[in-house]
């Protein structure tokens, strides 16, 4: 079964860029225009990783991954987080803090994106593997 | 010799010899008693002689010491303050040199008058103390004053960290009565322990100098402002005599606001990262899709196109957006020139409807123009003016709905010139209202209704008020619609 992919950004264009690079190479994408929009989507929808950007209107990228995390149904949920804001956020703050894996500043590459979601799942594969291997 | 003394000496002769003949008669040296008429003839010359000598002598006498006491007495009445520039006077002259009582007199004379000019001496220095010291004394009154009233917070505390000395300013400042400000510890006055330490170790340096910081520092009711403190050692008074062995001696904070210039350094900082945001986010639409049409991705034609418009799109965003920030940068620094004549505001107004009527006709949106009849004059500058009216017309038609309505009126208010823009477009909250106004401020829930830059309205503002010194103002009802209000000198009331 493909694996859900959840797109979270207030610009329409760079929504569509990201969703048709993902869909392309077989990923169930959903989107969402805004952190409100995209915590609602992922009560229902329970997707296999989160992208969003930083910057929206009503709930922003950080308020969205603090939701996330403080979850405990999605507190386990890999986020990349796809951002302008370049050099004004600490990468190695968001991962400590908030576990975000990744981080990719805009304008960013679709090729680059792809392969940034490719490795995260397929490692989050290998972790499910093995703690499906210990548990039996 | 001179005449007084050689008659004072024959009257003297003259005394003795006839003393002696009194005597030589008396003890009866001459023997022959038939000599009585002669000794009785010599004893009366004698006598005659002796007489007016004697007399002489006595009033001699009696003058010598008339003029002495007159000198004395002088001498007693002397005022240092009558004593001429070399010391002497007129009012005490020399005894005469023939006069018994001279040289003592002169002895007097003299200790007298050196005393009187010392006398003298020390009232001239006295009075030239009084006046150094009233002059010091309204210097430091006046030093006094302009210390109290500087603008900037200045105090000073000694090696133990207790405030000795502080203006109005700092008073102010740290909310302590400056009359009593002594013997008490500035980490007393003050929560502000970097202040607290700043001066303690500009206090305990062992060479001159100073040391500056930025220090934040709260007024106790949640309030803060940034000052640039410069902490300078106070030499101790025995550093004058053995400078190799400095003592503490306290130190002097000089508290300068750069509350202002914190502020527009955030702001600026905030401007950059705005317009950083703003520009990457177009550059990321056109990099994306470039780079799906250069792999491959968009494998028919229709998509190609699709993407291809994207990128046009993107580009057109991202032309506007270095356009009116151009613009509004050049307007701001006062480089663009500007050419204000007398003109009448509804042409200019037709203007920027014909303008934006292709983008109203696009979304259905009715666009009226309700102008005054009546001649509007308003000294502008036509080109700024127009671009003025196009923003907020065009903004008026971006944040309509299609099948809404937008209203451009103009009329004569209060002696001034008023036009306003209303639509019926999602409405503005009473934040927003104020805030539309910033740069590259755009309202949140509506920003995905229309592309913008979040510089039309900032522009709009800075042409109508800056450059024409008019007022630019927005009221809205959310969900209801937005009026943009432009109120104008009008030109009949400025000639």
């Amino acid at each position: 079964m493909a694996k859900r992919i959840l797109l979270c950004d207030d610009e329409i264009h760079i929504l569509r860029a990201a969703e048709f690079k993902l869909k392309r190479a077989g990923y169930d994408v959903q989107i969402a225009g805004d952190g409100q929009e995209a915590w609602e989507a992922i009560e229902v929808l329970k997707p296999d990783m989160l992208i969003t950007d930083c910057q929206m209107p009503r709930l922003d990228g950080l308020g969205l991954v603090q939701r996330v995390r403080q979850n405990p149904d999605t507190a386990d949920l890999p986020v990349l987080m796809l951002t302008a804001k370049g050099f004004e956020l600490s990468h190695d703050d968001l991962a400590r803090k908030w576990n975000v894996i990744a981080v990719i500043s805009k304008p960013f590459s679709p090729r680059e994106l792809l392969r940034s979601v490719d490795e995260i799942l397929s490692e989050e594969d290998c972790t499910a593997k093995a703690a499906g291997g210990l548990d039996a | 010799m001179s005449g007084s003394k050689s008659t004072d000496l024959l009257a003297v002769g003259a005394l003795v010899l006839c003393s002696a003949w009194v005597i030589a008669w008396a003890g009866g040296l001459v023997v022959d008693s038939g000599w009585w008429p002669l000794r009785l003839g010599l004893l009366g010359a004698g006598l005659a002689l002796a007489g007016p000598a004697a007399a002489l002598l006595l009033h001699r006498l009696k003058r010598n010491r008339r003029a002495a006491e007159q000198h004395f007495e002088a001498l007693c009445r002397l005022d240092p303050r009558d004593l001429s520039g070399d010391g002497t006077s007129d009012d005490v002259r020399p005894l005469p040199a023939d006069n018994p009582w001279c040289g003592i007199a002169g002895r007097v004379r003299q200790t007298l008058l050196e005393h009187c000019r010392r006398q003298q001496e020390l009232e001239h220095k006295r009075a030239a103390l009084e006046v150094r010291c009233h002059r010091a004394t309204t210097q430091s009154g006046q030093i006094t004053s302009i210390f109290s009233e500087l603008a900037e917070p200045i105090l000073a505390v000694d090696d133990y960290g207790e405030v000795v000395l502080a203006n109005r300013m700092a008073a102010e400042l740290f909310d302590f009565d400056p009359e009593n400000a002594g013997s008490r510890a500035l980490a007393q006055i003050t929560e502000c322990q970097k202040l607290v330490n700043l001066l303690s170790a500009a206090s305990h340096r062992k060479t001159s100098g100073e040391r500056v910081d930025e220090i934040e520092i709260g007024d106790g009711e949640g309030n803060s402002r940034w000052y640039r403190v410069t902490a300078t050692r106070l030499a101790a008074a025995e550093e004058e005599t053995d400078p190799a062995e400095p003592s503490p001696g306290g130190a002097v904070a000089v508290l300068h606001d750069i509350g202002n210039q914190k502020e527009l350094q955030k702001r600026n900082a905030e401007f950059v990262s705005a317009v950083s945001h703003e520009m990457k986010t177009p550059l990321a639409g056109i990099k994306a899709y470039v780079e799906l049409l250069v792999d491959g991705d968009a494998e028919d034609e229709e998509t190609q196109e699709e993407f291809l418009d994207v990128i046009n799109g993107q580009a057109d965003r991202l032309q506007r957006l270095v356009d009116n920030m151009l613009n509004l940068a050049r307007m701001e620094a006062g480089v663009v020139g500007v050419n204000k004549q007398n003109r009448p505001l509804n042409e200019i107004l037709e203007e920027a409807v014909h303008v934006v009527q292709p983008a109203a006709e696009a979304k259905q949106i009715k666009l009226a123009a309700e102008l005054s009849p009546m001649y509007l004059g308003v000294l502008a500058d036509r080109d700024m003016l127009l671009q003025s009216a196009i923003n907020l017309l065009s903004n008026a038609i971006k944040y309509t709905p299609d099948g809404g309505c937008v209203t451009l009126r103009s009329r004569l208010a209060d002696n001034q010139v008023r036009f306003e823009v209303q639509d019926t477009g999602v409405g503005l909250s009473e934040e927003d209202c104020q805030r539309v106004f910033e740069k590259f401020y755009r309202v949140k829930k509506d920003k995905n209704m229309a592309s913008g830059t979040g510089l039309g309205l900032p522009l709009a503002k800075h042409i109508v008020e800056d450059v024409h010194g008019g007022r630019l103002s927005a009221k809205s009802v959310p969900g209801k619609g937005s009026t943009f209000i432009i109120t104008l000198p009008s030109a009949g009331q400025l000639t």
